[in-house]
């Protein structure tokens, strides 16, 4: 193959500084492993400290918690007033004011509180603002906390059944485990990036979660499949191979997802987007990086073993 | 020309024109649909009088009833509706238009009434044919006879300020998609029992409450189970387009119904109370006491007869046999109370006649008041707690306590922003995705293959969405998004599969394609299991986005992906 290459065309790309980057990729992969490694130690470090810290992995909002959101779609509503209002009204209670934007455009506010009734909280809303169109959603702590955990069950189930499923499909442990590692560290990283930036987890972030590991399983058995099922080329030029299909498919799908993110006027799916768009590129990651290095890994060891 | 009969030719891209054209006709879209649809429709209000029936609500969307014009006014939307009827003076006559028929209507002040659970007799008059002999010869004849019937009593507080014509609509849906209850507003409550319950146990508390929700008139309600992983229970309600405040309180309520002395139970709501009485010579407002007025409020006390099982009686003889007399003005009265309770909440202290003392006796009256600051008021307030506690103790209390763990009230206006920001953005993501694949391949005709199936895609599954009576809610949304996604990378494989040089040195076409759909099917099997364990996570809150994701990518998988390579093959076979 390389004798067809000429001196404008690298190894692995028409483009010489691509094929330049791509070949050190080629040469150091054991190396570049790291940092997949490092970022999941350092990942799993904040996530420790939250709990250590709060008892919780992530902040949650109040969908998980428990207590009431109000969310009122108005222009008008000065956010600054209202606060001042609010907490007059209900001194050391636990509220939070906020604005909900798109495109920069205020268009509407949302409330949140989680130590005062519904009635109480609508009641002072009105006399201030007087009749508007209010939202109203109201969970009780007990199902937020048992929602969390279910979720994480079924997470542990689902990475269960996907393990069964691949390991059906490729006949071998090793690369089997390694899908589902790496859909695990997309998962943690992502996790911990959220804590960092402060983000609150809703219910609808935890099904961005699960969202995310389709996607990042799909990019792993586009890759997995090319470099055990395939035949022909060396490992590495059917890597880059399937990273080329990889980095399409993520590409359209992070295009699609930040233009949701961008125009998205609802907090639940402004939320799913934020979480995909992270997941996707820390995927980028865990797939062409990680998982590719584990394979490679695998393939010298089997080869040297025969 | 002929690429194009081939296309058209292709049995998958048939199969594919073929599902697509059914599930436009099962979503059967109106966009220019105008005017009102009836939710529901008041009992013996103007609207039910002159025939408006209220819909079944098991109809499509489609298919329910459509106000187009009242007076020949057109009505376009929910607030031409409203402000029309806001116009409306009383004792006129107005006629509606709709899809089916034009009904008259007389105007009528609004009112709220209850039926009460007791009976009166009422004398109607009415006309009959009758064929007389008239001197041998046969006359047809219509004359007024009069008949006594038992109808139920009601009692009816008006409003004399407002036109009510008993008609509850909404905007006239353009498809027969049916919208979840945070996009088309509406009210949702989320119980849980306090302990666990048997399946038999859930059957009765779900007919409870259906039966409790049908006294106070609502339609368009579902009342279903749910369960998580863990095994807990929880019953599911939601009611459509209405904001009860009361509805959330009466179906909480237990109906747990207790009368003791001291701390003693005398008799219990259930099998203690064989007979309730309903009629008005033993229930309704108290003969005896009536209503009086103190601090310028009114009371008015009620008092219905119940009959108490010979157990019951013989129980309240024991615990009456040792309490003393005491005197209040002329009456000898025990110097204990009978106490009702309803929810484990006092309602209602009753002297217990000296002459009960110790005896087994079967027939009690049981009382309670309501408060106004009217008489009227008081009267009304005081039947419905009557209504209320008979239908509690006729529909038996529920076999245990239920807490409601999460409510919603969602603003009608607020969902509909949501739908109209997720067309705009859908719209502007397809225009992204496919800008981004013809970088990628420099072909006109992947991008707009790609288009033309993730159109496909979502005709399809909201297709089968509105075949199956499934509501697309935000959750679904996001499923859909999943399901949009993935079909986006499929074909992307396929394109790439196919196309790519490297692919072309090692595999022939067949090969080729066998390859993508590997890929393709492995994603699809793992995506479905990672979805099985949320359709039971969480008291059913993820259940919507699990089945949607799952509808839709084996709609993808099975139905356009193959169409999509054929069509992919035809165009580019030969280009390579």
């Amino acid at each position: 193959m390389s004798e067809e290459n000429n001196n404008n065309e690298g190894r692995f790309a028409k483009n010489k500084q691509i094929s330049k980057l791509l070949e050190g990729y080629d040469k150091n992969y054991k190396k570049l492993l790291i940092i997949p490694i490092v970022m999941l130690i350092l990942s799993i470090g904040v996530i420790s400290y939250k709990y250590s810290t709060t008892g919780d992995f992530v902040e949650k909002d109040i969908s998980l918690k428990g207590g009431i959101t109000i969310s009122i779609p108005s222009k008008d509503v000065d956010v600054d007033s209202l606060k001042t209002y609010l907490s007059s009204e209900f001194p050391g209670s636990d509220i939070s004011v906020r604005t909900l934007t798109r495109l920069g455009e205020k268009i509407g506010i949302t409330i949140s509180a989680s130590d005062i009734g519904s009635n109480e909280l609508l009641n002072s809303l009105k006399t201030k603002l007087g009749d508007l169109d209010y939202g109203v959603e109201e969970m009780g702590s007990s199902l937020g906390k048992s929602f969390f955990k279910e979720t994480f069950i079924a997470i542990l189930f689902a990475f269960l059944f996907i393990v069964i499923v691949v390991f059906f499909y490729f006949r071998q442990p090793i690369p089997s485990l390694a899908i589902v590692l790496s859909a695990f560290s997309n998962m943690v990283v992502t996790l911990a990036i959220i804590n960092l930036i402060g983000v609150k987890l809703s219910t609808a972030g935890v099904a961005a979660f699960l969202m995310l590991i389709g996607y990042s399983v799909d990019t792993n058995i586009l890759l997995s499949t090319k470099v055990l099922k395939r035949k022909g080329g060396e490992v590495i030029d059917r890597i880059v191979n399937g990273m080329k299909t990889g980095l399409a498919m993520t590409s359209t799908t992070v295009i699609a997802i930040v233009i949701a993110y961008i125009f998205s006027q609802s907090a639940a799916l402004s939320q799913i987007m934020l979480i995909l768009i992270i997941g996707l590129l820390m995927d980028v990651l865990n797939t062409w990086v990680q998982n590719a290095g584990i394979l490679r890994l695998y393939l010298e060891r089997r080869t040297k073993n025969e | 020309m002929s690429k194009i009969k081939k296309i058209f030719t292709n049995l998958r891209v048939i199969i594919l024109l073929a599902v697509i054209l059914f599930a436009v006709v099962a979503v059967n879209p109106h966009p220019f649909n105008k005017g009102v649809t009836i939710r529901n429709v008041i009992l013996n209000s103007s609207a039910s009088l002159a025939g408006i029936e209220s819909p079944k609500p098991t109809a499509s969307p489609m298919s329910k009833e459509r106000i187009i014009s009242i007076n020949n006014k057109p009505i376009n939307n929910v607030l031409d509706y409203y402000s029309f009827e806001a116009s409306l003076k009383q004792n006129r006559t107005v006629s509606i238009k709709t899809d089916r028929g034009t009904y008259r209507l007389i105007t009528k002040y609004k009112t709220e009434t209850i039926v009460l659970n007791e009976t009166i007799n009422e004398t109607i008059t009415h006309e009959v044919d009758v064929t007389e002999i008239v001197n041998g010869t046969k006359v047809n004849k219509t004359i007024n006879k009069t008949e006594v019937i038992t109808v139920p009593k009601t009692i009816t507080k008006v409003y004399n300020d407002s036109i009510d014509l008993g008609i509850r609509v909404y905007n006239a849906p353009t498809t027969n998609i049916r919208k979840g209850l945070d996009l088309q507003g509406g009210t949702r409550v989320l119980l849980e029992p306090e302990e666990k319950i048997s399946a038999d146990e859930m059957e009765i508390v779900l007919s409870n409450i259906k039966q409790r929700l049908n006294v106070y008139g609502l339609s368009d309600i579902v009342v279903r189970t749910t369960a998580d992983l863990s095994g807990n229970q929880y019953i599911l309600i939601e009611i459509a387009g209405v904001n009860e405040e009361e509805v959330k309180e009466l179906v909480a309520r237990q109906g747990k119904f207790e009368a003791k002395i001291g701390d003693n139970i005398v008799f219990k709501g259930g099998n203690d109370i064989p007979y309730i009485c309903r009629s008005a010579d033993c229930s309704g407002i108290d003969p005896n006491t009536g209503c009086s007025q103190t601090n310028g409020q009114w009371f008015c006390r009620f008092r219905f007869s119940i009959s108490l099982s010979p157990e019951a009686a013989e129980r309240q003889a024991e615990l009456t046999e040792n309490l003393d007399i005491v005197t209040e003005g002329q009456q000898d009265y025990l110097n204990e109370t009978l106490d009702l309770y309803l929810d484990n909440q006092h309602v209602d202290s009753l002297n217990i006649g000296a002459e009960l003392k110790g005896r087994a006796i079967t027939d009690i009256q049981i009382s309670g008041s309501g408060m106004g600051t009217t008489e009227q008021a008081a009267l009304f307030e005081s039947l419905k707690n009557m209504k209320r506690l008979q239908t509690i103790l006729i529909t038996g209390s529920l076999p245990v306590k239920l807490n409601i763990v999460k409510t919603d009230a969602i603003s009608p206006a607020l969902g509909e922003k949501f739908v109209k920001n997720a067309f705009f953005i859908g719209f502007l993501a397809i225009v992204g995705v496919s800008l981004i694949v013809f970088l990628i391949y420099r072909r006109i005709e992947i991008s707009l293959s790609i288009i033309i199936t993730v159109i496909a895609e979502v005709i399809l599954i909201l297709g089968v969405a509105a075949l199956i009576g499934w509501n697309i809610d935000i959750a679904a949304i996001a499923g859909i998004i999943i399901a949009i996604g993935s079909g986006v990378d499929d074909q992307i494989v396929i394109s790439d599969e196919l196309l790519r040089k490297e692919q072309q040195i090692f595999f022939n076409w067949k090969q080729r394609i066998k390859n993508a759909f590997f890929i393709i099917m492995a994603a699809y099997f793992t995506t479905v299991v990672a979805m099985l364990p949320l359709m039971r996570a969480g008291a059913g809150l993820l259940k919507g986005f699990a089945i949607t994701t799952i509808i839709g990518i084996s709609v993808g998988v099975f139905i356009t992906r193959p169409a999509f390579a054929a069509v992919v093959e035809i165009l580019l076979k030969d280009k390579l």
